[in-house]
């Protein structure tokens, strides 16, 4: 097994000079983009819409004609929710596939790690997802978030509709579980930061490891307190978990929030209930039904695509692309310096709204606010995104 | 008061749950002394194959364990000819392997078939309560925990009642001694294996009610299942329905009374502290080779 | 060149060629598929040594990557310094942490042990989520991007694992062949014999341990900068931990260089699944085959795939050892290579009184009381079940009695541990042989040391080198010295054994059935054997089934039945004793009617 190490070594060596030889590719041929995304694992729920917004804005691109008069192509990888594998596979695509862009990977998890390959290598790195407090915290320079707002900037629509209701219907006392997870709990925080400046009394406030998935004493608990409020910080298949527990407890607080899971119209409404669901709020970065440009025809080539209409996920990765997309064709070559220069500079408009960057890459947009009406999810602030009726308050009984 | 008395409630009725597919994993580890990491995904396939039988039947899924049990035999007849025969004969390491190499590709294979959003199934009676005394005991846990009794008696009867059940019991205390007496020991490991999988297919019909699940959910079950086979005993099928409700009742107390945070250290440090202190476990024998003398 | 030499100069080779790579090629993508297989080459190799040569199966060993770089990260930013630069204060928390593992390793084996390391991995990671003011919990540990200038990217990364790898595989090397790793094979292959010929088990498995966990805990420091980011999922990973173990496997668990051939061999498959695939079912496939390949390779190559075709490669030169060829007996030599010094005190060597060990309601032993002079040979029979192993087991200290003493040379020893009575001068051998299989003859002789009662038997390996290869000699096994105990025949098992027991020096030899299952020619060799040792000045306690055997070597005989000495006396007394016949004859016609 001695000489084996040598001889791989050699054939180490050989693949790699020829890995040198065959050189990057010209400036005539396909712009080459990578990204590496967990298809598999516990977010592949999330990511497998992902890799579908991406194709849809690659398709729309490549129809119209590509990027600097070159057709794009696309190669994702799938890391697994793995960070070690994250790392793998963007020094693969930069060193190995030789990719001219870059497009970030989902999960603050996944994104912290990779965009400091991205960093090291001085490529910019546009994030569809990883709202995370920590990753513009470290002064990168090539880093861009795709979403209109990051966690901490979650509560603002909620709050300013709480403000509006009169006092003696405002909620007196609020109930915060939420996951252990990055992005949830400093959500979570900012709810309850602003929600107490509004006089709103914690009477619950709890954080659970992202493996529970029962949650009969958290419900059991938080009945016992008896909140007007709930704001949950949910990541994916715990909001569910948290409503059937608070069902079988009979307890129905007058007004529930919950970040993320409500906004799965695939599977929320199957688990807790169709008529569950009446009145439930989450916010979300993205709405079909929003009037943005370019929206539409996202929304027709997606649903035309994949038989099914675009989830959240999906719409960030497609403004993602189009924040990569508006910032190569506005400089006019791949320097990606130059790139993120422009991208610090200027406004960008995307399926979510105009964007524009502070110096940490955080976005200034809003999130909306939605809610469960009458079996569908609705916008119902700000005004200007509104599709639905007026806030449904209190929220409805469960209905079994 | 009511508050500690509701968390017993919710400790015990989550144990007969905890019991199923604890005593699915204690069968194989009793008989072929193998810890089968692939009973996680073995559970995620039972609770989607009863998730989609629900949805295309609209039959009670908790009933469809009578489907769920036979399919699950099957599957674990054909992955234990497939893999684990040649992973018995040799080392821990590699039936470890072996067996988180055959969870790797269930997983990969339910989420293939049934994509990797979370599922649960909703049937009427999900969000319902009854209650007794002030106490909620939610209706889908009491249906739930019989049908995990009932499956439990079943299986007992055949370990205890049955000729099969007998040549089980024999190849558990020594595969050599059974053999002289005339037991084909393959075909008993084979029949423990595939009858240890049929349980956590039947077991995953029941948590296909209970918690939302997806492809992945498999993974923390494993810890679970192991602590509780350590508490009760390893190979004690009685020491398992204990130890199902002590870990149970471990949980949601520290749940509630500590930090919901700590609730999933449970498993783990009882696995450390009964390895550490009473390696036998609660109604266990001793293993001679799983120990040094103290 | 000798396969020695071509072997070394191949190792050169790589290690040059690993070294000058970096230089030759900028090539980001190899680099991290060098770094990454580096790092599992580490943990692989490090593994190895508690889990490979002491066979304590570790799926908590990837905690220690997690331990280290938390350390590392933790006092890199209150120290102001390049985590680089803290990565060895990493590897002394993992090694410190390791004893917390080393203690559950004292108290499980076998599959209880794999369970318990599991768990000790998933509590590390529970403890680092919850712990957030240190750890910054599920937030993580962002660190900042290195201060060097990104010219060289990955180079100190690249060489700070390569480095350290070299440095964990040169500690493998000289653990195995140091009596430390004789010691920890010994354990692996049965840990009470080893306990029986003095391997102090619980220290060598506690220096295994910290032995394992330093290196692993050093690169999870470097490993940690180099991700940048730290967060408890992904330090504390079951994934890795079990790619740790199937490197090893992939290699040849065990073997110096398997584990880090492992590693090489399974990073680039790895992620060639990951990269392989694309579109949105990558990852299932991913999963799958994966799977598929973990699987086939332990169920295939169940030695290691490396280490199969090298085996399979040196039958096919016929490189492999010839078959033992059968032996003339050598005449056994008149003088020994050591002289029993007089024992100190007065009185008789061994005096057991009152030993008394139950199992439930059977009374094995049962308040029995006898002495072996100084200088004797003293037989203790008995028939079967009368509890004769029974009470060697309890005077070696392999089992606890549950009352009574024993007193060697004047000293009692009942309350010590195996080794340590085996370091006052008690050494045995076994009915059926249980001599390390792993081990070479020499290597079986040298796991005891030399003159073991001086104290902790560390003398020079060299000496005890010497006084193996003359104790081979004097029992006629000298010829080999290097072969693989377990290929040696059971007549020649039992004399290597015998002089495994006979490199500690002891006192008091006991020989429990030396002459049973071997052919005539050796138990006369045997005798010969015992009546040299004896008249140097040895002391030997035999049970034996053979009367005629007995009744000639022995000065004194014990008579055992139900647990208790019945009868004692020289062989000539004892032969006509009615109490004697009585025992015997009970025990012949039980014996007929049961077959």
């Amino acid at each position: 097994m001695r000489t084996f190490l040598g001889s791989l070594t050699a054939v180490l060596l050989l693949v790699t000079a020829c890995g040198n030889g065959s050189g990057t590719a010209g400036d005539t041929g396909p712009i080459k983009i990578g990204a590496s995304l967990p298809l598999s694992g516990p977010v592949a729920d999330a990511s497998e819409p992902a890799y579908a917004g991406y194709k849809v804005w690659l398709d729309r691109l490549n129809r119209g004609g590509g990027l600097l008069g070159r057709p794009v192509e696309l190669k994702v990888l799938d890391d697994g929710f793995d960070q070690n594998a994250v790392i793998s596979n963007y020094n693969r695509l930069i060193g190995q596939e030789k990719v001219d862009l870059l497009l970030g990977t989902f999960s603050s998890k996944l994104n912290l790690p990779a965009s400091t390959v991205a960093e090291r290598h001085k490529m910019l790195y546009v994030e569809p997802s990883g709202g995370a407090t920590e990753i513009f915290e470290r002064g990168y320079e090539y880093l861009f978030f795709a979403q209109p707002s990051t966690s901490v900037d979650l509560p603002e629509q909620f709050v300013a509709w709480v403000k509006s209701l009169p006092p003696e219907k405002r909620p007196a006392t609020a109930a915060y579980p939420t996951q252990d997870d990055p992005n949830t709990d400093v959500a979570i925080e900012a709810f309850a930061k602003e929600l107490g400046a509004l006089g709103v009394r914690p009477v619950y406030s709890q954080e659970y490891a992202p493996e529970t998935t029962n949650f009969d004493t958290i419900a059991a608990a938080i009945a016992a307190a008896r909140p007007d409020l709930i704001v949950h910080g949910a990541v994916s298949a715990d909001g569910a978990g948290l409503i059937k527990a608070l069902q079988k407890q009979g307890f129905s607080p007058k007004i529930l929030f919950q970040t993320n899971s409500p906004s799965v119209v695939s599977s929320f409404p199957e688990a807790v209930g169709p008529a569950n669901t009446e009145g439930i709020l989450t916010s979300v970065a993205w709405s079909p039904a929003t009037p943005y440009p370019g929206n539409a025809e996202f929304v027709a080539d997606y649903t035309k695509a994949y038989g099914r209409p675009p989830t959240d996920d999906a719409a960030n990765a497609y403004t993602a692309g189009q924040v990569l997309e508006a910032a190569v064709k506005a400089v006019g070559s791949l320097d990606q310096r130059k790139l993120a220069d422009w991208l610090h500079a200027n406004t960008v408009q995307t399926i979510v709204g105009p964007l524009k960057w502070d110096e940490r890459g955080v976005p200034d947009g809003d999130m909306l606010l939605a809610q469960w009406q009458r079996g569908e999810l609705e916008i119902v602030a700000p005004e200007s995104a509104r599709t639905g009726g007026p806030v449904i308050t209190p929220k409805p009984a469960w209905a079994s | 008061m009511t508050g500690l008395a509701q968390t017993l409630a919710f400790g015990v009725l989550v144990g007969g749950v905890y019991a199923l597919a604890a005593s699915a994993m204690n069968l194989i580890f009793g008989v072929m002394r193998i810890v089968n990491l692939a009973q996680g995904a073995m559970l995620m396939l039972g609770a989607y194959l009863a998730y989609s039988l629900w949805r295309a039947t609209g039959l009670d899924p908790l009933l469809l364990t009578l489907v769920t049990a036979p399919a699950l035999l099957a599957v674990g007849w054909v992955t234990y000819y497939l893999f684990v025969e040649r992973a018995r004969t040799t080392d821990p390491p590699t039936a470890l392997v072996t067996t988180f190499g055959l969870a790797l590709i269930t997983t990969g294979v339910i989420a293939l078939i049934w994509g990797n959003e979370w599922r649960l199934a909703g049937p009427g009676y999900a969000g319902r309560s009854f209650t007794v005394a002030g106490l909620h005991l939610p209706q889908a846990q009491v249906y739930a925990c019989l049908v995990a009794a009932v499956v439990l008696g079943g299986l007992w009867l055949v370990l205890n009642r049955t000729w099969l059940g007998r040549s089980v019991r024999a190849v558990a205390a020594g595969p050599e001694g059974a053999r002289l007496v005339g037991i084909d020991v393959r075909r008993v490991w084979a029949a423990s294996y595939a009858l240890g999988v049929a349980a956590a297919g039947a077991g995953g019909a029941l948590l296909s009610v209970l918690y939302p699940f997806t492809p992945s959910s498999g993974y923390h079950w494993i810890g679970l299942m192991l602590s509780i086979v350590v508490l009760g005993g390893m190979g004690s099928m009685a020491g398992s329905v204990l130890g199902a409700v002590l870990v149970a009742v471990g949980e949601a107390l520290t749940s509630a009374y500590l930090s919901p945070g700590w609730a999933t250290a449970v498993p783990y440090l009882v696995i450390v502290i009964v390895l550490l202190a009473r390696p036998q476990g609660l109604l266990g024998a001793r293993l001679r080779e799983d120990m040094s003398r103290a | 060149m000798t396969p020695t030499r071509l072997r070394r100069a191949a190792i050169a080779a790589a290690a040059a060629a690993l070294a000058a790579f970096p230089l030759l090629s900028d090539n980001a993508y190899w680099q991290n598929l060098a770094i990454m297989a580096f790092l599992l080459a580490i943990m692989a190799s490090a593994w190895n040594i508690i889990s490979g040569y002491a066979g304590y199966v570790s799926l908590g060993q990837s905690a220690f990557l997690g331990i280290g770089a938390y350390t590392a990260a933790i006092a890199a930013t209150a120290l102001d310094v390049s985590p680089l630069l803290t990565a060895p204060l990493g590897g002394v928390t993992a090694a410190g942490a390791a004893l917390l593992l080393a203690l559950a390793g004292r108290r499980t084996r076998g599959i209880a042990f794999v369970i318990v390391s599991f768990a000790f991995l998933e509590l590390a990671a529970i403890v680092a989520s919850n712990w957030s003011s240190v750890t910054g919990g599920n937030h993580g540990l962002a660190l900042p991007l290195p201060t060097w200038d990104s010219d060289y990217l990955n180079l100190p990364f690249y060489y700070a694992l390569l480095a350290l790898l070299a440095l964990t595989v040169a500690g493998s090397w000289a653990i195995r062949r140091s009596r430390l790793g004789a010691g920890l094979v010994a354990i692996r292959d049965d840990e009470s014999k080893a306990e029986g010929v003095g391997v102090p088990a619980a220290r060598y498995k506690t220096a295994a341990f910290a032995a394992s966990a330093f290196p692993i805990g050093v690169a999870g420091g470097v490993y940690g900068y180099y991700v940048s980011f730290l967060e408890p999922a992904a330090m504390f990973d079951i994934v890795i931990a079990l790619q740790i173990v199937l490197a090893a496997h992939l290699g040849g668990v065990g073997t110096l260089w398997g584990p880090v051939a492992g590693a090489f061999l399974l990073e680039p498959l790895a992620q060639f699944t990951n990269q392989s695939l694309s579109g949105p079912d990558a990852g299932s496939w991913r999963l799958i085959i994966y799977g598929g390949l973990l699987s086939v390779i332990v169920l295939f190559f169940p030695k290691g795939v490396i280490a199969e075709l090298v085996a399979r490669v040196r039958r096919w030169r016929g490189a492999e050892p010839p078959a033992l060829p059968g032996r003339r007996l050598t005449p056994v030599p008149r003088a020994l290579p050591w002289t029993p010094q007089p024992s100190p005190g007065t009185g008789p060597l061994l005096v057991v009184e009152g030993l008394t060990r139950h199992f439930g309601g059977v009374r094995a032993v049962d308040g029995c009381s006898f002495t072996v002079e100084r200088g004797s040979i003293t037989g203790l029979i008995g028939p079967n079940g009368s509890g004769k192993t029974t009470v060697f087991n309890l005077l070696d200290g392999g089992l606890r009695a549950q009352a009574g003493t024993v007193h060697l040379a004047g000293r009692p020893i009942h309350a010590l541990p195996p080794h340590r009575r085996a370091r006052a001068g008690l050494a045995r051998t076994y009915q059926a042989t249980r001599i390390f299989p792993s081990l070479t003859v020499l290597e079986n002789l040298l796991v005891p040391g030399r003159g073991s009662r001086a104290g902790s038997g560390t003398g020079s390996v060299a000496g005890s080198t010497t006084r193996a290869r003359e104790w081979l000699e004097f029992v006629g096994m000298g010829e080999y010295a290097g072969h693989p105990a377990g290929r040696l025949s059971y007549g020649q098992q039992k004399l290597v054994e015998l002089a495994q027991a006979l490199m500690l020096e002891p006192r008091l030899l006991l020989l429990d059935e030396p002459a049973a299952g071997i052919n005539p020619a050796l138990v006369e060799r045997l005798c010969e054997i015992i009546r040299t040792l004896n008249r140097g000045g040895m002391t030997v306690l035999i049970v034996e089934h053979d009367l005629p055997l007995v009744l000639s070597l022995c000065d004194r005989v014990h008579v055992m039945a139900e647990g208790r000495v019945l009868a004692s006396g020289p062989p000539g007394r004892i032969e006509h004793d009615p109490a004697v016949q009585d025992a015997y004859l009970g025990e012949h016609t039980t014996a007929g009617a049961a077959k």
